[in-house]
C-alpha cells in the first residue's frame, strides 16, 4: 500500500543519529521528556546518538495523572538514561495564579517551563537541548491555532538568548503515526508508544479558566476513572480523556433548542461561561462550549448535534451532551467533568468517538462520587471546529 | 514525477505533500512568491489551504493567481486555493450562507476525470467560511455540491485547472487519496 516513499524508521535513525553527534559536538545536551511518545521516542534516539553525554530531565509540574511521575521515572530508567527529577509544582501554581485566558496561561506555563530547564541544564554542563517536537506542534503554532509549549524557533525566540541553550528538534517533520512507528523501532518503548497522548502542561490544558489545587484534583480522579472505563473499549479509542470547567452557565442564542428537538425530546441548550480553544477554517477559534440536554430520540444522532448548534451560532466551538447532573437539591460540587474521546489517524483532524451510552452513564456514577463534582457530559465535537485539547 | 505544494498558510499543507509521498510522487512544499518560471519541468501542482480571505485582497498570495491563469501544468486548488481558482475564472469569493466545519456530504454533478471512482456522494472533511459562487461568463463548471455549499468541486473550462472546497489531504476525507490519485493520472499526461 504504501510507495517507496513511506516512512522507514531504520533509515529515519541513521540519519538522524549522524546529524545530532555532528550539532551536538563535544559538548552534553539535556532533553526534557514527559514519558510520553514524543518525547520518550526523541529521547531513545538522542541516546543512541550521545550516550552517556545526555541527561534527561523530568519537571514534575503538578499537572501529572495519578502515579504518573513514579512511572515515567520507572520507564525512563529503563532506558538506562541518566534522570533527573525537577519539583516544581508550587512554582507553577503561583505562576499561573489569577490566569484564565488560555494562551496568557500557556504562555506563563512555557516561560516557567523553560526558565527552570535552562537553570537544571546549566548546571548540568548542558548547552544543547534536545526536544521531541512534531509537525503538528509547529503547525498549529505557526498557524496561531494554539501556542505549544515546546515551540520556540518557530515563532522566532531565541534561546540561546533567551533561555541560555541552543534546541535541537530532530523529530520536527514527523507526524504522529510515523512516532509511534519510531519508537516502536527503537524498541524497549512498547509501553510508551501505546501510552495515551499527554500533552506536556498536562492537566493543565484540560483545566479550562482559572486553574487551583482543588480543581486540578478533581480532575485527576476524573481522568482515572475516565481512562480505566474508556480503556476497556475494544478497539480501544485513539485518545480519551477528562476536562473541568466551572459549572457555571448561560442561555443559549436564541434558536438553539429548536434547531436540536428534532433529535432530543425535552430538549436543553446552555453555554457554559468557561471558553475552550477550536479551530475554524484554518483559523484560532477561542469560543463557547454548548451543554446540550434531553432525551435521545435515536442515541447515534447525538452525533448531528455540533452541526446544528453551530449553524445557529458560529460562536460556538464545542457541543457537549449533558451524560448526569446531581439534582438541584443534591448539589454540592461546583465543576463540571466533560468527558472525551476520539478517533483519529493523525490528530490534524478528528472524530468523536460513539462510546455506548450505557458506559457513559458508568463514567458519569464513578466521577459523581467525587463531592466537588457537579455534572458529567460528553465531548460531540470533531477537529474541526473543536481541537482535541481544551485549552 | 514532481508535484510541489504552495503553502498558503494552512495546518494541513504539509498533509498533501505526505499524501503525494505516499502515492509515489515527489513533492515538496514551496512559497507563494515562487515564480512560474521557477516551477518550470514540474508535473502539476498543489496549491493548499489558509486562513485568509480571498476577498480581503490577494497581496499574500504572491504569484499564485499568476501561475494558475499563465500554466500549462495541471493544478489543484484545496480549499482557500479553490476559491483563488473560481476568482481567477472569472468567478465571485463570497462568506458562505452556512460555514463548514468537519465532516460534509458531497454530491457529484459531472465527475470529470478529477473525482472519478469516487461515487455519486462521498464523505469529506471541510473547514471553510467562503465559497465560490458562480458568475455569468466564468470559465468553470461545476462538478460537485453539498447541502451548505454550491460549488464543493469545479474546473476550469478551457484549461486542467482544478479546485476542491474540501480537504482530499486528511485521513477523515476517506476518498481523498483517490482524488489525488486522479490528479497525479493527469499529471502524467
Amino acid at each position: 500500500m504504501p510507495g517507496s516513499n513511506a516512512f522507514d524508521p531504520a533509515s529515519f535513525v541513521e540519519e538522524k543519529v549522524e546529524e545530532i553527534r555532528v550539532l551536538v559536538g563535544s559538548g552534553r545536551a539535556a532533553i526534557a521528556t514527559s514519558g510520553g511518545v514524543d518525547s520518550t521516542a526523541c529521547a531513545s534516539l538522542a541516546h543512541r546518538a550521545l550516550g552517556g553525554k545526555l541527561i534527561c530531565f523530568f519537571m514534575d509540574t503538578g499537572f501529572m495523572r495519578e502515579g504518573e511521575v513514579g512511572e515515567v521515572v520507572k520507564l525512563l530508567s529503563l532506558l538506562n538514561l541518566p534522570m533527573k527529577v525537577i519539583s516544581a509544582k508550587d512554582r507553577f501554581l503561583k505562576d499561573l495564579e489569577g490566569k484564565a485566558d488560555a494562551e496568557a496561561k500557556r504562555l506563563a506555563f512555557r516561560q516557567t517551563f523553560y526558565t527552570l530547564l535552562g537553570e537544571a541544564a546549566r548546571e548540568e554542563g548542558c548547552d544543547v537541548l534536545i526536544q521531541g517536537t512534531i509537525a503538528p506542534d509547529w503547525i498549529e503554532t505557526s498557524g496561531g491555532i494554539k501556542t505549544q509549549h515546546n515551540v520556540l524557533e518557530q515563532l522566532g525566540v531565541d534561546t540561546k538568548k533567551t533561555f541560555g541553550f541552543r534546541l535541537l528538534e530532530p523529530l520536527l517533520d514527523l507526524y504522529k503515526d510515523q512516532v509511534r512507528a519510531l519508537a516502536e523501532y527503537l524498541g524497549a518503548n512498547v509501553e510508551a508508544s501505546q501510552r495515551q497522548p499527554f500533552p506536556g502542561p498536562g492537566l493543565l490544558v484540560r483545566c479550562i479558566g482559572e486553574v487551583n489545587e482543588d480543581k486540578v484534583e478533581a480532575l485527576r480522579v476524573a481522568t482515572k476513572v475516565v481512562e480505566e472505563e474508556l480503556g476497556k473499549l475494544s478497539p480501544a479509542p485513539k485518545q480519551y480523556l477528562a476536562a473541568i470547567v466551572e459549572d457555571d452557565r448561560v442561555p443559549a442564542k436564541e434558536g438553539a433548542k429548536e434547531s436540536v428537538s428534532g433529535v432530543l425530546k425535552g430538549a436543553k441548550v446552555e453555554y457554559f461561561k468557561g471558553l475552550a480553544t477550536g479551530v475554524k477554517g484554518d483559523n484560532r477559534a477561542y469560543g463557547k462550549m454548548a451543554l446540550v440536554s434531553g432525551e435521545a430520540r435515536e442515541p447515534s444522532e447525538i452525533f448531528d448535534l455540533p452541526e446544528k448548534i453551530v449553524h445557529n451560532d458560529g460562536e460556538v466551538v464545542r457541543v457537549l451532551y449533558n451524560i448526569h447532573a446531581r439534582m438541584p437539591a443534591t448539589k454540592t460540587g461546583k465543576y463540571a467533568v466533560i468527558v472525551r474521546s476520539v478517533e483519529t489517524r493523525d490528530f490534524m483532524t478528528v472524530k468523536p468517538t460513539h462510546v455506548p451510552l450505557k458506559l457513559l452513564k458508568r463514567i458519569a456514577e464513578r466521577v459523581l462520587e467525587e463531592d466537588s463534582v457537579s455534572r458529567v457530559c460528553y465531548d460531540l465535537t470533531s477537529k474541526p471546529p473543536a481541537t482535541v485539547e481544551y485549552e | 514525477m514532481h508535484i510541489p505544494v504552495v503553502f498558503m498558510g494552512g495546518q494541513y499543507n504539509h498533509l498533501i505533500v505526505r499524501a503525494l509521498k505516499e502515492i509515489g510522487a515527489s513533492s515538496r512544499i514551496i512559497l507563494p512568491n515562487t515564480s512560474l518560471e521557477a516551477l518550470k519541468g514540474v508535473d502539476g501542482l498543489v496549491m493548499g489551504g489558509g486562513p485568509y480571505s480571498v476577498y480581503e485582497g490577494t497581496e499574500k498570495f504572491g504569484n499564485a493567481l499568476e501561475i494558475i491563469e499563465k500554466a500549462q501544468f495541471p493544478i489543484l486548488g484545496i480549499c482557500l486555493s479553490h476559491q483563488l481558482i473560481g476568482k481567477a475564472l472569472g468567478g465571485e469569493v463570497v462568506k458562505g450562507r452556512k460555514p463548514e466545519y468537519g465532516k460534509a456530504t458531497v454530491e457529484v454533478l459531472d465527475p470529470d476525470e478529477i473525482l472519478q471512482g469516487v461515487g455519486s456522494e462521498f464523505e469529506v472533511w471541510a473547514s471553510h467560511n467562503d465559497e465560490v459562487k458562480w458568475k455569468e461568463g466564468a470559465r468553470f463548471k461545476i462538478l460537485a455540491k453539498s447541502v451548505y455549499c454550491h460549488i464543493e468541486a469545479l474546473k476550469g473550462i478551457d484549461k486542467p485547472v482544478y479546485g476542491v472546497q474540501f480537504h482530499v489531504e486528511v485521513a477523515d476525507t476517506p476518498k481523498g487519496k483517490d482524488i489525488l490519485k486522479n490528479f497525479t493520472s493527469l499529471c502524467k499526461k
